[in-house]
């Protein structure tokens, strides 16, 4: 047996053993998704999935029945998680929007314009920030950023206004998309440099030698053909915030409640809670049948998301494969 | 080595360190617990008091775990675990397992430390946490103004389970109250917001004032005298009645003198 391992192997060999790796690792996910899905069942079949996604009644409220199993038969999965879903949605989206414009801005900068000494120091940084854990991100936002912003950016005048509606305070929506920016731009900061790099030089010499200057080169011929990798940071990071539990608990209010941005400056000072963060909470209640279930669900709904997520991103790269580089 | 050999090598050094491992954990018997998160620190001291009491070194293994009540008993009701850790009472949905009470747990009220606020009645509490009472300026001997921040725990918390039993009854929570999931988030939420009041463990009271309960300040000597009335109890949860080296544990737990020792340090013994 020892022996017959130790012997080189035969390329017919090294093809069916890890050939048969890498199926393993794709019948694990889809088991994993059906595991999940029949988990899910009871609570989406009982909300219909129309009303699992919407709004009504206060989720908050509805989670914590779950948890003391309230209500017997179907009655007991009530549950409408579109607060819920909507704070994903909302943190997420704010996040990558902003994160992607400063890290592409800042990508440029490192790859064209900045000075080779500084370059040798920001690019390791960069990387360090990219592997940082998120509950780093998280205690820094609970015990610095939230305090401060409760502190000095949030009136009391502000807070009284809606006092018997919302509870304002240093943990809500502002504190929860900046720390998750902060979070998540690193990681497009370290795809979107190694992507300029990997332009063919001649491609933007070529264009400078044609008369336009070298922002202008970088912007029409690298960014361009940079395009497939740019999209390709956007999904690692959508899917880093879609899946960000821990950090999110930590700093964004706690309270299954929906931000209105109807509401002017309070908007940002709004409590809310993402799916993940949810997730989270929830574990120690897994017991009772009625939250495992709603659990299963919120997991289901981030792995179809994220599965979206990674075949949209498949499909919005192919146009621009043509004059792009590979990645 | 090329590196095909190399793989084939490392996969043989993976099945024989695999192979080795459960051969020399099998030696004593063990007694696996897992649970409350509250309760962790007290089950370990008890563990290895319990061991060097009765000269079991050797001869009988302790494995903790945590998680969280729920865990502990869900646990423990599945068979996984010998005993399961709960800072909560029993529930109607715990079926098939034994909660053997082993000690209290005073469950105190913070505020910032700027808000040096001496005492709160039943009443005030249930006025503040069902949202009636929004502004400090309502609730005398408080020294900030502005409206108050409701800092709980999240639904699945035992702490929560029991401030909602002991010190509001029937009064429901406020829906807008912000939800923690640990001890220390509330206390480090309370820290750093003059406007908080949450309530914690009484092991998470540094840093924070801690107000009187109906006249009674939360600290252990109150709640030893039995004169704090926020106290909870805290269970051993096993799957039927205790048996074999388990039961001799919680008895051990229950009755002998050591143990109440170990207990009285921080926690409330039951005698």
């Amino acid at each position: 047996m020892l022996e017959r391992l130790r012997a080189p192997w035969s390329d017919r060999r090294a093809e069916r053993v890890l050939g048969a790796l890498a199926s393993l690792v794709l019948l694990v996910i889809a088991l994993m998704i059906v595991f999940v899905a029949v988990k899910a069942w009871p609570t989406l079949r009982n909300n219909h999935l129309i009303g699992w996604l919407g709004f009504g009644g206060d989720v908050d409220a509805q989670i914590s029945d779950q948890v003391n199993g309230v209500g017997r038969g179907g009655d007991q999965f009530a549950i409408n998680a579109g607060p819920l879903i909507y704070a994903t949605v909302l943190t997420t989206a704010v996040a990558v929007v902003v994160g992607l414009a400063f890290a592409l801005f800042s990508a440029i900068f490192i790859v064209e314009f900045a000075p080779p000494r500084l370059r040798r120091v920001i690019v390791p940084v960069v990387r360090l920030l990219a592997a940082v854990p998120s509950v780093i991100y998280g205690l820094i936002g609970i015990l610095v950023l939230a305090p401060f912003v409760n502190d000095h950016l949030l009136p009391d005048g502000r807070k009284r206004s809606v006092e018997y509606v919302v509870q304002l305070s240093g943990t809500s929506l502002l504190v929860a998309t900046l720390v998750l920016t902060v979070m998540i731009t690193p990681i497009m900061i370290a795809i979107i440099t190694d992507a300029l790099y990997s332009v063919p030089k001649s491609w933007t010499e070529g264009a400078v030698a044609l008369g336009v200057n070298r922002w202008r080169a970088t912007w029409t011929v690298s960014v361009r053909a940079a395009r497939p990798a740019i999209i390709a940071a956007a999904v690692l990071a959508t899917a880093r915030a879609l899946g960000e539990g821990i950090m999110l608990s930590m700093v964004s209010g706690g309270r299954g409640f929906s931000p209105n941005p109807l509401d002017g400056l309070s908007f940002l000072f709004e409590p809310l809670r993402p799916l993940a963060a949810t997730i989270v909470e929830n574990v120690e209640s897994l017991n009772a049948p009625a939250i495992r279930s709603s659990v299963y669900a919120f997991a289901l709904l981030l792995l179809l998301s994220s599965f979206a997520l990674s075949v949209g991103g498949y499909i919005a790269k192919q146009p621009m494969k043509k004059y792009g580089i590979r990645v | 080595m090329n590196p095909v050999r190399r793989l084939g090598v490392g996969a043989v050094a993976v099945a024989v360190l695999g192979t080795a491992v459960p051969a020399t954990a099998s030696a004593a018997p063990v007694i696996t617990m897992s649970g409350s998160t509250s309760v962790a620190p007290l089950a370990s001291l008890l563990a290895k008091g319990y061991l060097k009491d009765r000269r079991l070194k050797g001869k009988l293994k302790f494995k903790l775990a945590q998680g969280g009540s729920d865990v502990g008993v869900a646990d423990v009701a599945a068979g996984r675990v010998s005993i399961g850790n709960s800072s909560r009472d029993p529930k109607d949905s715990d079926s098939g397992v034994v909660f053997n009470k082993i000690a209290k747990d005073a469950i105190c009220l913070i505020t910032n430390p700027a808000n040096r606020l001496p005492n709160l009645t039943q009443n005030q509490i249930k006025s503040i946490f069902s949202g009636d009472v929004r502004n400090w300026e309502d609730v005398p001997g408080s020294t900030v103004s502005g409206p108050i921040d409701l800092t709980v725990r999240t639904a699945a918390s035992g702490t929560q389970d029991a401030f909602q039993k002991i010190f509001l009854g029937p009064t429901k929570l406020s829906p807008i109250a912000s939800a923690k999931s640990s001890n220390g988030l509330v206390q480090q939420t309370v820290k750093g917001n003059k406007n908080a009041i949450g309530y914690v463990s009484q092991d998470f009271t540094s840093g924070v004032n801690a107000p009187a309960y109906a006249g009674v300040s939360c600290n252990l000597a109150n709640a030893k005298s039995g004169q704090y009335g926020g106290v909870r109890s805290f269970y051993m949860v096993t799957r039927g009645a205790a048996r074999g080296g388990t039961k001799k544990f919680i008895s051990w737990v229950q009755g002998s003198k050591v143990a109440q020792k170990i207990i009285a340090t921080h926690w409330v013994p039951l005698r």
